[in-house]
């Protein structure tokens, strides 16, 4: 089946711009959280 | 309405982009780990009367700490209840009962505190919430592991790595929040309460929409690596823990492969416990006078960064070296460095306290990320959410049982005259032999026998219904 018809097994598909968007949107806030607590940190080597 | 939200409707079409899931699954994770940093609003909610300093009638700590208790208990019940509805129901459904349970915990905690009840905050925070982190945790691992057979490692430690990361975005927004909401009657908490719950809300319906399962007979490309030989396809280069075969989630837990790594998830756990519990009260009495309160509040937060790299870099790593070999590291490498913190006390090194605490809570994380992929290499990906739910009683047990036992331990000692700051040593010690423990209940893990896996006639009746479709 899979021979004749990839289907979404093969991943190397379109949908690439809505990928990078989704990552996006998750790795905004999660940036956002990783540079505060950096900072927060940046006390422990002062 | 509801058939909208059905396994059957969620079959990925062509062209599907299996990358779109790990976001899917880190916009989940990423709320649901807000729950790490509930800490944030201990101080305010003793002050709901008092609005400056705590006053009579106003709530104490050690009832406050009960609804992280509750929330932790729900979350290893629900994952245990549920997994075996989430398989049947599918993600999608299954995503956005977590995202109204996780956000409705919030709403109700909101009511709680305008009306001044703790009960609403154990019921709302605790129960709600708790169900919403359990169902919560396991939808996306679930998902992702049938998508991503060959690297179920690093797509589940995505996905996990979201639940350490979200309390870094939760703690400094309910702060914002809670300042932007303060008045001089108020401390701001249900505000925040309820704009963090409708947030979240929109957050993980977003991933739950998302979420798409593979269709039957869905495959990955050619393994580049023998590790990543998972699929049946690529059975002649499989490493024997893993199975291509499936074992029911009513079966595994007669399995002693099932205990073993509920014995290795539990201990890891409250091993790591032991470092987090006591954190930023060991990092200052253990170098006083060099470590402020403001340093080791940093420290805290470094410790939440390796928590959350942790997750991805040894699960990404278990793919390559295998499940047994990378919990193998956690429990040889994990005692030597519980002996190391208070050797690092003794001479005065901080980088060193620092860097063997780091690494520990990297192996933490890493337990937590890693234990989907070796469930499902032992037991297959058919009902791997629902036998994770019911291990996942492990983390509950650690959560109740790690800061008892640390907490216990530490108050016998300076009641018997043991200096605070030598106080830790007996507890790290502690900790290095449970992680010992581990070590041989991970030695003992042997393939599943033949007679618990599932025939070929039973996987085409669990797996009817998504066929049909």
């Amino acid at each position: 089946m899979t021979q004749e018809n990839p289907g979404p097994g093969d991943t190397r598909r379109g949908q690439w711009g809505l990928v990078a968007v989704a990552w996006l949107l998750v790795g905004i806030p999660l940036l956002w959280g990783v540079w505060t607590t950096l900072q927060k940190a940046a006390a422990l080597f002062e | 309405m509801a058939g909208f939200l059905t396994r059957e409707r969620i079959v990925a079409g062509p062209g599907f982009n299996r990358w779109l899931v790990p976001p899917a699954a880190l916009a989940i994770h990423l709320s649901i780990g807000q729950a790490y940093a509930f800490s944030v609003f201990k101080l305010p909610l003793t002050k709901i009367i008092g609005i400056t300093q705590p006053a009579p009638g106003d709530w104490t700590q050690p009832e406050l700490a009960w609804i992280f208790t509750i929330a932790i208990v729900f979350l290893g019940l629900s994952a245990a209840l549920f997994g075996r509805w989430l398989e049947r129901a599918g993600p999608r459904k299954s995503g956005v009962a977590a995202a109204l349970c996780w956000s409705a915990g919030f709403l109700v905690s909101a009511v709680g505190v305008r009306l001044h009840n703790i009960w609403l905050l154990y019921l709302g925070y605790g129960v709600l919430g708790g169900c919403g982190l359990g169902l919560g945790y396991i939808t996306p691992v679930s998902t992702l592991i049938k998508w991503f057979p060959d690297r179920r490692g690093m797509a589940t430690g995505m996905a996990i790595m979201g639940f350490g990361g979200g309390a870094m975005i939760g703690a400094p927004l309910a702060d914002l929040l809670m300042k932007h909401y303060a008045t001089p009657t108020s401390v701001g908490v249900s505000q925040t309460f309820v704009t963090m719950g409708l947030i979240y809300l929109v957050a993980m319906l977003a991933g739950a929409f998302l979420f798409r399962v593979p269709p039957p007979g869905f495959t990955v490309p050619p393994p580049v690596r023998r590790s990543r030989a998972i699929t049946v396809e690529h059975a002649p280069l499989r490493p024997p823990l893993i199975t291509v075969r499936h074992v029911h989630v009513d079966t595994a837990w007669k399995t002693p492969q099932f205990w073993l790594l509920w014995a290795v998830l539990f201990l890891n756990v409250s091993a790591g416990i032991g470092i987090l519990e006591q954190a930023s009260p060991m990092i200052q009495e253990m170098f006083k006078g060099r470590v402020t309160a403001s340093a080791a509040a940093g420290f805290v937060g470094l410790l939440s960064l390796f928590n959350m790299a942790g997750r991805f870099s040894w699960s990404s790593l278990s793919d390559r070296i295998g499940r047994k070999r990378t919990y193998g590291v956690f429990f040889t490498l994990g005692p030597l460095l519980y002996i190391t913190v208070p050797f690092a006390g003794r001479i005065g090194s901080v980088i060193l306290f620092v860097a063997a605490a780091a690494l520990i809570i990297t192996m933490y994380g890493g337990g937590f990320a890693t234990i989907p992929a070796y469930l499902s290499d032992l037991f297959g990906t058919q009902f791997v959410g629902a036998i994770h739910g019911r291990l996942l009683t492990a983390w509950s047990a650690a959560g109740v049982a790690g800061p008892v036992l640390v907490n216990y331990i530490r108050e016998y000692q300076i009641h018997h005259g043991v200096p605070a700051a030598q106080a830790y040593n007996i507890t790290m010690l502690l900790m290095a032999g449970l992680l010992v423990v581990g070590f041989f209940c991970n030695l003992a893990v042997r393939p599943v026998a033949e007679g618990f896996y599932m025939t070929e006639d039973q996987l085409a009746r669990e797996r009817a219904p998504a066929t049909a479709a």
